[in-house]
């Protein structure tokens, strides 16, 4: 099966979907640590106002990546530039305009939740403490955390970790907001409310998420990176992986078969046909060398034939399941 | 999750934070720090602790000198209170503030604040402010307060208290050392072992073999501090230059806290 996914960059005046004011544009990020190799080369381009979902099997090195371009961790060789500033230079000023989210957010245990957010809160502002409280207040109703504002984090619950990790986030409005898994530890309703705060803030701000969950990638996210054993095998607008295959078509008939596979191998555009019959139904996957040809010929040939009822047809489309299996799992052989 | 508001929504009085470069979140991580200190129950456990132990012992010796002439009585207190000040803090700030880096490496909650912007020496120069103001304060300042009290009604001599405040300023810089090489070595090692052992050794280490090793190289190490300071407060100077292991003192801390700061830079999370 092949994909209209563009393939890792190795050209970075060549991004796949050319943006003038990219917020993450990543040349040749590398990461080794000692013999074992993290990261291989990413180039990576995220347009500002994206949100942009970054795909890997567990070690593919999304988390690694992620804390490359926080500064939290130094490249082996290449280059990481948010807003145009350096990565490792520019670290300081890159993470005033940054919200972060890690895997697994750990805080003070003896701080409660509203305290976390106030020492969160004070690396970005300075201002009567009332304006601080209510950006607090505004920022525990969004999470869903108004009623456990006040207990120390000692006792939250993996969710509500999650819930207060995606609060201080975004408690500075940043320009880009970075979430490591942030649906990983939520139910659920827990995971929608996050999508939906997602989708909301686009408008306003940049995500780049790691997940593993592919429907809320397929369901928010503009652009998708692919990343496995440290490589990146695919980078693309959403909808361009998911438009479906130009060379494949799915058709499905009632009728005679043979003669249609028949009328179907006339065609010396058909390279593959593959049929499966169930239920008096069959299903036909056809490839084809002549996009154009296919598209004005393809059908036709087929309602010519006779006895033959033509219940569905199309080209091929593709779930981010299927793109991603045979992505990672195209790595793996 | 209910209605959402952004900095493109809201005409906000906070103003952006301005401290750059190293300073960077210093001020927020001081006071974050300072309030593990001051708003938790540790500033009154280690209250009691210092107080019960040097003030305690301290009294001890007061009540047993009581047959004894006047000027060794007050030697005896004095000795034993800042000679075992210098020790027995050292090794308590070791064993409290051991996990102070490295527990926050650990756990992850460093990675967390390093994700804001915050300078990395801020993270440390943070921990060395708050945890020597609250060891200054609950195990050496309120001891020493509760000292010149005690010497008031249970001595029989007078305390020159400029003489006794300078002392008390000696063990202060051992103290200071102690803090600085723990958190010191918090930011060199991954584990609180090392630390642990290195910072508890070298305090032990300084009283078994002090007297074995040639004066030269004890004099060059921070264990003379508490004889140091019992010279100041009785007002007898030793065979040695007092000003040597006070200046190498506060000089290798300050090495220390250079070097702390540095590895911590190139820490990865």
């Amino acid at each position: 099966m092949q994909t209209k996914v563009v393939q890792n960059q190795s050209d970075p005046a060549a991004p796949p979907h050319p943006v003038p004011e990219p917020v993450i544009h990543t040349v040749g990020l590398t990461k080794t640590f000692g013999q074992v190799s993290a990261l291989e080369g990413i180039d990576l381009t995220v347009p500002r106002n994206s949100i942009v979902g970054f795909l890997g099997p567990n070690g593919a090195g999304k988390t690694t990546a992620i804390k490359l371009l926080l500064g939290l961790s130094r490249p082996t060789s290449g280059k990481a530039t948010l807003f145009g500033m350096d990565s490792v230079q520019d670290s300081l000023a890159i993470r005033s305009r940054v919200g972060y989210l890690a895997q697994d957010p750990r805080f003070y245990t003896h701080m409660t939740a509203r305290e976390t957010l106030e020492f969160t809160a004070r690396f970005f502002y300075q201002g009567p403490a009332a304006a601080i409280r209510a950006r607090i207040d505004e920022t525990l109703e969004l999470v869903g955390l108004a009623d456990k504002a006040d207990r120390p984090t000692k006792g939250f619950s993996g969710g509500e970790r999650q819930r207060l990790g995606i609060a201080q986030a975004q408690i500075n409005y940043p320009d880009l907001l970075i979430l490591d898994e942030p649906a990983a530890a939520l139910d659920p309703v827990g995971r929608r409310d996050v999508l939906d705060v997602m989708e909301r803030l686009r408008a306003y701000t940049t995500i780049f998420y790691s997940t593993h969950i592919l429907d809320d990638v397929e369901r928010v996210s503009d652009y998708v990176a692919i990343l496995d054993h440290g490589r990146m095998v695919a980078s693309s607008s959403t909808a361009e992986l998911l438009d479906g295959d130009s060379t494949t078509y799915e058709l499905t008939i009632r009728g005679d078969e043979q003669a249609t596979l028949r009328a179907l191998r006339t065609h010396p555009w058909v390279s593959d046909i593959r049929s499966v019959s169930q239920n008096g139904s069959t299903a036909l996957t056809i490839s084809v060398t002549d996009e154009r040809a296919a598209e004005s010929g393809l059908l036709r040939s087929v309602i010519a034939t006779d006895d033959i009822v033509v219940t569905a047809f199309g080209r091929r489309h593709f779930n981010l399941e299927d793109v991603f299996l045979q992505l990672v799992k195209g790595q793996g052989e | 999750m209910t209605s959402i508001t952004t900095a493109a929504t809201v005409e906000s009085p906070l103003a952006p934070v301005q401290a750059t470069g190293w300073r960077g979140g210093l001020g927020n991580l001081v006071r974050k720090e300072l309030g593990q200190w001051w708003a938790t129950r540790l500033w009154w456990v280690q209250t009691l602790i210092w107080v019960l132990l040097l003030n305690g012992v301290a009294t001890v010796v007061m009540l047993e000198g009581a047959g004894m002439p006047s000027e060794e009585v007050v030697t005896e207190a004095v000795n034993t209170f800042l000679q075992m000040g210098a020790i027995t803090i050292g090794i308590g700030v070791v064993l409290t503030i051991q996990g102070a880096v490295v527990g926050e490496k650990e756990l992850g909650t460093a990675a967390w604040v390093m994700s804001k912007p915050a300078s990395r020496a801020s993270f440390v120069l943070a921990k060395l402010i708050a945890n020597s103001v609250g060891f200054l304060a609950t195990a050496l300042l309120i001891p020493s307060l509760i000292f010149v009290v005690q010497a008031q009604f249970m001595l029989p001599v007078s305390l020159d208290y400029g003489q006794f405040a300078l002392a008390v300023g000696v063990v202060a810089l051992s103290v200071l050392f102690y803090v600085v090489l723990t958190i010191g070595l918090g930011c060199m090692f991954k584990g609180r072992g090392p630390v642990a052992g290195l910072g508890i050794g070298l305090v032990l280490v300084g009283q078994f073999f002090k007297g074995m090793l040639p004066l030269p190289l004890v004099m060059a190490t921070p264990w003379l501090l508490g004889d140091v300071a019992a010279s100041y407060a009785l007002d007898s100077p030793p065979e040695f230059n007092r000003m040597i292991p006070i200046i190498v003192t506060a000089a290798v801390a300050v090495v220390l806290v250079c070097l702390g700061i540095w590895r911590f830079h190139r820490e990865e999370f």
